[in-house]
């Protein structure tokens, strides 16, 4: 969808980040450089949940009056439904608090297009595999605490089947519940295997826990950015040829996903404008 | 008045520093560098350009560690960074020290909203609902174990335990937020209005630590 630029409203990126490694916000600080390069709003700021600057920090960064909160989180959930909230101090889709205006859209893991992004991946990961003969899998983290955690996986999944890109079988699997990535190759009935993890950034889990529950590495190894080079896939393993990517939130175009947020929080909210 | 045309008029008034940034404005730009190398050689320092080398800038400590709190001593050496405009020294500034030159000028406008420790802690939620209950004794010596230039945060702390609890004197509760020895004037001080989350998954630990002791005393 084209967007409108608002060259008199702030965008604000909320993630989560880190206290062990860069990583984990090196995508939202691409997406907001991505975002400022399509000159899209009059200024394009990060906050985060564990790095600087806090959201509460975040309305000392902001010049406008109008401000789009974007949460470049994957699912709706105790983040984005009690954290950033209570954090940034909003009271529904848009409140009003010491002369600025806070709209607040959906996570941008929820909306439809990511359906296209995550197909795009499969295949630049993959382009070799006959989509016949390949299991696509969507990981998440997954927690028994919040059943919405796993919501945005098991719809995209449901998307992607229903798409026509000819995957053999398309599945969801988690981390820490049921179905686990980790049982994969029983999981998968065809000779090749795609794992696109459903997370925002190369953090902790993608780069270093799902390696070892697909078994391609034996033991956690170092963070993405203190690694000389991306694993080389495919890996041959349990029998099958395994393609494994980079999380879905690394991919450029995810600030296009953002902006479709903020357009479709205003097709919903603003329609008289 | 945006914030960048702020920034600009304060550097144009005399501001020349920031934690461990030294600015000078030079010819239409600015012109950023450890304040340790003011005085160096600029041949000898490694030339960048453009506020998005910043954040790999201030990412990774000299000794290699992650720099996840930027309030930390600990900004590498050697650089010398070249920004065109009030907006890419803004945005820097940003990457070097979140919103720090915003809380500064929202000092200045009497629009600072500090959060006391009891009031940051009282909303925390999930695994850190833990850190609620941690004692005042144990508040005060966690903010000198954890704050402060000597624990390598250089911010000047706002905060009280609560409305009515000041902070017990100490290095960190005295510290002004300006590195190094400048006249005051001439530095945008860091300032830190209220406890970061690092204090607070510290608070939970002590908090636990506390429980602990009590169920084995």
């Amino acid at each position: 969808m084209p967007f409108t630029p608002k060259p008199h409203a702030a965008l604000l990126i909320v993630g989560h980040g880190s206290t062990e490694n860069p990583d984990s916000s090196t995508p939202y600080f691409d997406h907001a450089d991505e975002i400022r390069r399509l000159g899209a709003f009059g200024e394009v700021h990060c906050c985060f949940w564990k790095e600087e600057p806090s959201m509460r920090e975040a309305e000392y960064l902001i010049d406008a009056d109008e401000v789009y909160v974007v949460p470049d989180f994957i699912s709706e959930g105790y983040f984005t439904q009690d954290v950033i909230p209570r954090e940034l101090q909003l009271e529904g889709p848009t409140t009003s608090r010491a002369g600025k205006t806070w709209h607040y859209t959906l996570p941008v893991g929820v909306h439809p297009s990511m359906t296209g992004l995550l197909l795009r991946r499969a295949r630049e990961v993959a382009p070799d595999a006959d989509p016949a003969q390949t299991t696509l899998f969507i990981v998440g983290h997954g927690t028994g605490l919040n059943q919405n955690s796993t919501k945005a996986i098991k719809d995209q999944a449901a998307l992607i089947k229903a798409s026509g890109a000819g995957y053999a079988e398309v599945l969801d699997a988690y981390m820490e519940e049921q179905p686990f990535i980790a049982e994969w190759a029983a999981l998968a009935t065809t000779p090749n295997v795609v794992v696109v993890p459903f997370f925002i950034a190369d953090g902790l889990h993608s780069y270093q826990d799902i390696p070892v529950l697909l078994g391609i590495e034996a033991e956690p190894g170092e963070a993405a950015s203190q690694r000389e080079v991306f694993r080389h896939n495919p890996h041959h393993v349990r029998g099958k040829t395994l393609y494994y990517s980079s999380a879905i939130g690394t991919e450029r175009h995810l600030a296009d996903v953002i902006l479709d947020q903020v357009a479709d929080f205003d097709a919903k909210y603003h329609e008289a404008r | 008045m945006k914030l960048a045309e702020r920034l600009s008029a304060a550097v144009a008034g005399g501001i020349r520093r920031i934690g461990q940034i030294a600015i000078r404005p030079q010819d239409g730009v600015y012109l950023l560098c450890h304040i340790d190398d003011e005085n160096s050689d600029a041949s000898l320092l490694e030339k960048f350009e453009g506020s998005a080398t910043a954040r790999d800038l201030s990412t990774w400590a000299e000794d290699g560690h992650y720099r996840f709190t930027k309030g930390e001593l600990s900004l590498k050496r050697g650089w010398l960074l070249q920004l065109s405009s009030s907006e890419e020294l803004r945005q820097a500034l940003d990457h070097f020290y979140p919103a720090a030159a915003g809380l500064w000028f929202a000092q200045h406008d009497g629009r600072l909203e500090i959060e006391h420790l009891r009031d940051k802690l009282n909303r925390q939620t999930g695994m850190y609902r833990f850190a609620r209950t941690l004692s005042d004794a144990g508040a005060q010596r966690l903010v000198s174990e954890v704050c402060g230039p000597g624990h390598c945060c250089v911010k000047k702390i706002l905060w009280q335990l609560d409305a009515n609890t000041p902070l017990e004197d100490s290095e960190a509760s005295r510290f002004d937020g300006v590195t190094g020895d400048i006249d005051r004037s001439q530095a945008i001080p860091l300032l830190c209005r209220e406890a970061c989350n690092h204090f607070v998954a510290e608070a939970r630990k002590a908090s636990k630590a506390e429980q602990d002791a009590k169920a084995t005393g």
